[in-house]
């Protein structure tokens, strides 16, 4: 007798059993539910991402198509022959030996040869960052960079 | 204690496990049917693109960095045959703007759409982008007229037509050093390839590797989309400013002196880098399928690599060269000359047929006596002269970087076709055949002061992956001493000095040798035909420029002296100019300060 007092004084109410299992499974509901809308989220900016790629690559070769298509079109336009029809029309002539006087300017060693890229050495090319940083910070690094950043200001000579 | 309604929750749940349960069979029995398998194979079959790429060919820039070859854009019309309406019109209007054949045009856009099959046709390639603009306007017009029809109305429509760009070969200084450059076929998009000059040397280099690659469509393979580097570019030791130079002061000396073609070559001397190749007949490489027209069999694209002649005296400077660093004459060394040395039972005689008494090897040189040379010859001796020939790289080909080079051999002592008489006739350039820019890298030697001989070449960078990379000046063999070349050069400059000839510059000090050779033909040397040579090179105390020259059959004189002299003359004058060579004068007085 007493210890079916015991039992029922601890035992759970009904209603808070129910309450119990209906919490657990809209907890488990609303887990996967997250789960769901962070995978489709993440799945979808890829995806987002991914078609972004492909038109920027498709733009890059537009891009580097119409570089070369200006660089030809302005060598045309400067070609030697159309300067010196431009210059003759302009009343230039050609300088000749008489004509020419010469002075000696330090430092400048003459016309020098084209440099069109950078010339191999031992510091080798920087890559550009293909990703911004702000997509691989952390958070701390996100939260701290302002505290530190004007540090690194002062110790710059 | 169960609820009453606890049945009819039961009852529930179970037809909705039943519903889900039978939601998953369907999913999975869906996903493994033949239908599903030939939905993926479809999938497949859109769902990545298998092409060719063709890297951008790279440009070629002159010294000072100016486009010499480059590309530009022109796409191809095509139509889109799911969405053509009005085959007629597409064939009526690309048949007039572009200039393609009415019929073939209408017979392609009225080709029948098959899915996967036949779902695009080629009308035109190599449209400019001004004729794409006009047909892309006409486009949209025809689109406007037809939201304005009424029912039944049948407006004109370019629906369909599509155009694709793509990058084709262009030299936007024409004909300007064309034989050095060469041209690339790009009409032909799949086989093209470059031909002549630096075009066919370096198609390898410029053309990079074409990839047959499969690019994805699903966004989330973005990143397997391969990236193909451009080909690399070259930049040349050419100068534009001087090549046009060049060209000009050479086409003038062709109307004058009425020679039939003609070479001016500018090298330094120091380095081996040539500054200008001027050469004829020159074509607009953008109109290369011209060439047969321009260069009829068996025209040599470049003469200066792709000819042999006989030299004449300019070929001399190594007679005399080989006999000084050998010790076998001194500038000082006299020879009475009578007119006439026999060698080999042959008779050498003058270009004069006279004898000039006493002279000295200055005084041989400046009135270019073959009996002296001959003699000279003779007293250095078969074997050594013909050592000094070869150590000057005559008979072998240069290895210049310009596509087409040839080469003469020369015959020596033991060869069985060698005899004693060659000895003789090689001393002043005849029985013996070079390429011009075979004597400039000889001559180079002996220019430079330095006794070096420098390769010759028109690398001068090459720029892969976005980097430079400069090439370095070669030195291809030491045949003379420096001081031999020191004593050559003076003497040659005080020949041409003490000749008052038309050769010199005012107020710069230069040395050189004109040469006059007879033309073999068919029944012997023709005497009335000659080939007009140059070779000059300063300024004397500190070499920039080596100039050669050479003029096929000139009409006005016979002789070096009268036609080609002066062309060096005039092209050392704007060569100054554009290389910012003070006059000696004031050049010393700058280095002084």
């Amino acid at each position: 007798m007493m210890n079916n007092r015991i039992v029922q004084a601890y035992r759970q109410a009904p209603w808070r059993t129910q309450l119990q299992w209906t919490g657990l499974f809209l907890l488990v509901l609303v887990f996967v539910a997250s789960v769901t809308s962070i995978y489709l989220n993440v799945s979808a900016s890829a995806a987002a991402s991914g078609r972004e790629i492909q038109r920027m690559g498709q733009q890059s070769e537009d891009l580097e198509r119409s570089i070369a298509d200006l660089r030809t079109q302005l060598a045309m336009l400067t070609s030697a022959a159309n300067m010196e029809k431009r210059a003759e029309a302009m009343n230039f002539k050609p300088a000749q030996t008489d004509q020419t006087m010469y002075v000696t300017i330090p430092g400048y060693g003459g016309r020098e040869p084209a440099i069109k890229a950078p010339l191999p050495g031992p510091n080798p090319v920087v890559a550009q960052p293909l990703i911004k940083s702000s997509y691989t910070e952390s958070l701390s690094d996100w939260l701290f960079q302002g505290f530190f950043r004007p540090l690194e200001k002062q110790v710059q000579p | 204690m169960k609820t009453p309604f606890f049945q009819r929750y039961l009852l529930i749940a179970s037809i909705f496990l039943v519903i889900g349960i039978a939601i998953i069979i369907q999913m999975v029995r869906i996903q493994h049917s033949e239908a599903a398998a030939a939905l993926l194979k479809q999938a497949d079959m859109y769902g990545v693109e298998t092409r060719t790429i063709y890297p951008e060919r790279g440009s070629i820039f002159d010294r000072q960095g100016h486009l010499l070859a480059g590309n530009e854009t022109v796409y191809e019309v095509g139509v889109d045959l799911a969405q053509v309406t009005d085959p007629d019109t597409i064939a009526a209007t690309v048949s007039s703007l572009l200039g393609v054949d009415y019929i073939q045009a209408r017979d392609a856009a009225k080709r029948p759409y098959v899915e996967g099959k036949t779902v695009y046709a080629v009308l035109a390639d190599f449209a400019t982008s001004a004729q794409v603009e006009q047909l892309t306007n006409l486009q949209k017009d025809y689109a406007d007229q037809a939201l304005h029809t009424r029912n039944g109305e049948k407006a004109p429509s370019l629906a369909g037509l599509v155009f694709s760009p793509h990058l084709k070969r262009s030299y936007p200084e024409k004909e300007l050093a064309s034989n050095v450059v060469g041209f690339y076929k790009y009409l032909d998009r799949e086989g093209g390839r470059g031909f002549f000059g630096v075009e066919e040397k370096y198609n390898d280099l410029l053309s990079g590797t074409p990839q047959r690659v499969r690019i994805p469509y699903d966004p989330n393979k973005a990143r397997e989309i391969p990236q193909i580097p451009p080909g690399a570019s070259l930049i040349l030791t050419i100068d534009r400013e001087i090549q046009a130079m060049t060209e000009r002061v050479l086409d003038h000396a062709l109307k004058t002196t009425g020679a039939v073609n003609g070479t001016i070559i500018i090298e330094d001397p120091n380095t081996g880098e040539l500054l200008a190749i001027a050469t004829t007949p020159r074509m607009d490489l953008n109109q290369y399928w011209k060439f047969g027209e321009i260069f009829p069999n068996p025209t040599p694209f470049d003469r200066t690599v792709g000819t042999t002649y006989e030299p004449g005296s300019v070929f001399k400077i190594l007679t005399m060269a080989s006999a000084l660093d050998n010790g076998a004459v001194t500038p000082d060394t006299n020879f009475v000359d009578t007119g006439t040395f026999e060698i080999g039972g042959a008779y050498i005689h003058n270009w004069d047929g006279g004898a000039w008494g006493p002279q000295d090897m200055t005084g041989c040189l400046r009135h270019s006596l073959n009996v002296c040379l001959a003699w000279t010859a003779s007293k250095l001796g078969p074997d050594n002269f013909y050592k000094y020939i070869q150590a000057f790289g005559i008979g072998h080909q240069t290895g210049v970087d310009l596509a087409g080079e040839v080469s003469y051999p020369i015959r020596i002592p033991g060869d069985g076709q060698w005899i004693l008489m060659d000895l003789g006739t090689n001393s002043f350039g005849q029985g013996i055949a070079v390429t011009p820019i075979e004597m400039v890298m000889a001559i180079s030697a002996v220019a430079n002061n330095d006794g070096k001989m420098m390769g010759p070449h028109v690398l001068k960078a090459m720029i892969d992956n976005g980097r430079q990379y400069n090439t370095t000046p070669q030195v291809v063999g030491t045949p003379i001493k420096a001081e031999t070349a020191k004593t050559l050069t003076g003497m040659l400059t005080r020949s041409l000095e003490e000749e008052s000839s038309d050769a010199l510059v005012p107020g710069y000090r230069v040395a050189g040798k004109t040469g006059t050779a007879e033309i073999p033909g068919p029944g012997g040397y023709e005497s009335n035909l000659t080939n007009a040579s140059f070779a000059g090179w300063g300024p004397i105390d500190d070499p920039r420029f080596l100039v050669y020259i050479w003029l096929e059959k000139p009409e006005s004189s016979i002789w070096g002296s009268v036609v080609a002299a002066p062309v060096f003359s005039e092209t050392v004058k704007n060569l100054v100019v554009l290389m910012d060579i003070p006059p000696d004068n004031v050049r010393q007085t700058l280095h002084g300060q």
